[in-house]
């Protein structure tokens, strides 16, 4: 065996033009399959990261039947934020942090002098948050905060696009009006602590309130409509949702951020889907050209064949020979590969690389990293699959019958 | 018993809807340590011979073949490939060496097939390849090498399994005639004095000369030289006589 794979190293080198044009095919294959889901882990992590620790929180705990009711009557499921509720939460193995938050749809206006002409009031969304508790559920919430910006008891953050529409600048009043859970109107006054990017798909009228001051404007003193925990592993999140609503029992539903934006899951899951039938696509198009390879050679030195038979090779023997030629080729494409793709995520590990989502008004850096059973897997479609490829020129020459083979034939 | 026991040797090619053969029933007798010659024009079926008693062709059926008392009929390949590595030897027109291997490494390659120890080959092959002269040449590719040179390390490759026989398709042909003398010696020389086995196809009539036997085919029929090797055999110089007259 030893001697076929030393024959076989030097065959792959004897025509050194094709080799490297096929090894080119290879290394570019087998580097961008890599590198493109390297690129896709990164964008991924970022998606997930941000929906989980800068805008949603890990999970969301709400009265039972929330979220199905969200677009119709989303505070007549508020309840009280008791202290025994929250220790509750927090004493379930793996939750980090525990958030109370409201959701509510209102107006808002710049508050101008009495004498001027009342300006035109705005649709928006709010996210009425803790500033005290928030940051341990949502550390990454303030890294969409522009410059200069103050979140506080006083202050509230409009999304850009908001802020925009307001002509609304940093210590503007502000006027919100929102309706309570009985349909009364009820206004509050604010000032703006500064305007925040949106880093992923969403509403673009949004702010992010102060939560003492939405239970004002609600009525909802003591209250809340949600719970946001942080967990101390995002990947544990799925083990985590059902201590949770252990802990809590029926009236209450627990929901991983996945769940409440499927859309984001969705892209997430077509990013996958498309960029395995790229991969397959192109793994197919280079283990065809290492195929070919193998032909060209088999055609090329049909004599050598048939000197090898005549001098009593079994076919096995033979069909070996072609078998660790396209083996030495895989491996070798593979490797550059590899190193190519390593090159690339490393090059753009510690950023460089920015994604802006349709609809964010923000792109954010996305930091590719590779994943071991990913890439084994590759380098082992690579390599095996190479000599799967090769198994039809590889049978052809050990077909060859000795007589004709010999005469070139 | 003969070494080589050909009886009503036929074999017959089908090329399209065309059926062409190219030995009509050739019966042959060779003994062991012989150096025959096989001549005759070309198509007359010295090298579909060849080709049938190395086991790299089969004859048809009804044919019987039998190498050192062994009937050879109705091997499968991978049985007639073993028999071919540990009997039998070739030497090949073109010389037919292994490019990516060097002299040492083409000499003993069809060893490595086996299992052999590696120091013992090793010391057989830089033997053999002194004895053909390839001391200086031991790792040169074979595209570093002459024709001669080139045939000396088939010669050598042929023999290093130490076969019974060694078949040799016209061995000179690609030859000046300097070189061809010289490995005629030396093929003579590895004859007497290993005592194997020599059979070659061929027009040169210098082998003719040399050959202390000489069986002649036209048209795919054993015409002279036929029978046992040791009662039928010509002497060189009336098969030389033969050819010169043609």
């Amino acid at each position: 065996m030893w001697t076929l794979l030393a024959m076989a190293w030097r065959n792959v080198r004897r025509n050194r033009r094709r080799t490297l044009i096929t090894l080119a095919a290879m290394v570019v294959g087998v580097g961008a399959v890599i590198a493109v889901r390297g690129v896709l882990n990164g964008l991924q992590a970022g998606i997930i990261r941000t929906s989980a620790e800068g805008q949603l929180g890990a999970l969301q705990v709400h009265r039972a039947g929330y979220l199905d009711n969200i677009l119709s009557t989303p505070l007549t499921m508020d309840f009280p934020v008791e202290p025994a509720l929250l220790d509750r939460l927090r004493d379930v193995q793996g939750v980090r942090a525990v958030s109370p938050r409201i959701q509510f749809a209102g107006s808002i206006a710049k508050s101008v002098p009495a004498e001027e002409e009342l300006p035109e009031a705005l649709f928006f969304t709010a996210l009425a948050v803790d500033p005290k508790t928030e940051p341990a559920v949502c550390p990454l919430r303030k890294d969409a905060y522009l410059d200069g910006t103050r979140f506080d008891d006083a202050h509230l953050v409009l999304g850009s696009a908001l802020a925009e529409s307001l002509a609304a600048k940093v210590d503007d009043e502000v006027v919100l009006l929102a309706p309570d859970k009985d349909g009364s109107l009820n206004g509050e006054v604010a000032r703006v602590g500064g305007s925040m990017h949106a880093l992923l798909p969403g509403e673009p009228k949004v702010a992010v309130v102060p939560l003492a001051l939405a239970q004002r404007l609600l009525r909802m003193e003591g209250r809340a409509t949600e719970l946001a925990v942080a967990v101390d592993d995002l990947r544990d999140i799925d083990a985590v949702k059902p201590r949770l609503a252990e802990a809590l029992g029926p009236e209450w539903e627990v929901h991983t951020w996945l769940e409440v934006v499927p859309e984001r899951q969705l892209i997430m899951r077509l990013q996958d889907g498309v960029s395995a039938i790229v991969s397959v696509v192109f793994l197919v198009l280079m283990l065809l050209g290492v195929a070919n390879t193998t032909l060209m050679a088999v055609l090329e030195r049909t004599r050598e064949v048939g000197t090898m038979l005549s001098l009593g090779l079994t076919r096995a023997q033979v069909m070996a020979l072609f078998l660790l030629e396209a083996l030495v080729l895989g491996a070798l494409g593979a490797t550059g590969g590899l190193l190519l793709a390593s090159g690339f995520v490393a090059r753009f590990a510690h950023g460089g690389l920015q994604f802006r989502a349709p609809g964010a008004t923000q792109p954010f850096d996305v930091l590719p990293f590779l994943t071991l059973p990913f890439t084994l897997v590759v380098l082992a479609v690579a390599v095996l699959g190479s000599v799967l490829f090769a198994l039809y020129p590889a049978r052809r020459a050990s077909r060859l019958r000795p007589v004709e083979a010999l005469a070139g034939r | 018993m003969a070494f080589i026991e050909l009886k009503d040797i036929k074999k017959t090619y089908q090329l399209g809807k065309t059926q062409v053969p190219a030995l009509k029933g050739v019966d042959l007798q060779v003994e062991r340590g012989e150096f025959t010659v096989v001549m005759g024009p070309s198509g007359s079926g010295k090298t579909t011979l060849l080709n049938i008693i190395g086991l790299l062709d089969r004859a048809d059926e009804g044919s019987s073949y039998r190498l050192d008392g062994e009937e050879l009929g109705g091997r499968d390949f991978n049985e007639m490939a073993g028999l071919r590595n540990r009997k039998i030897g070739f030497i090949f027109q073109s010389f037919n060496l292994i490019p990516v291997l060097n002299v040492v490494e083409n000499v003993e390659f069809p060893c490595l097939l086996r299992k052999e120890d590696r120091g013992i080959l090793r010391k057989r092959v830089l033997t053999l390849a002194g004895d053909v002269g390839l001391e200086p040449y031991l790792h040169h590719k074979p595209d570093e090498l002459s024709g001669g040179q080139r045939q000396r390390v088939a010669i050598a490759r042929a023999l290093a399994t130490q076969p019974e026989i060694v078949l040799a398709d016209e061995p000179t042909a690609n030859l000046d005639s300097v070189t061809s003398e010289q490995i005629l010696d030396l093929m003579q020389r590895l004859n007497e004095s290993r005592g194997v086995t020599f059979l070659f196809s061929t027009h040169d009539p210098r082998i003719m000369k040399r050959a202390r036997r000489v069986v002649r085919l036209a048209d795919g029929k054993l015409v002279e030289g036929n029978g046992n090797g040791s009662s039928g055999a010509e002497l060189p110089g009336q098969a030389s006589a033969a050819l010169e007259a043609r």
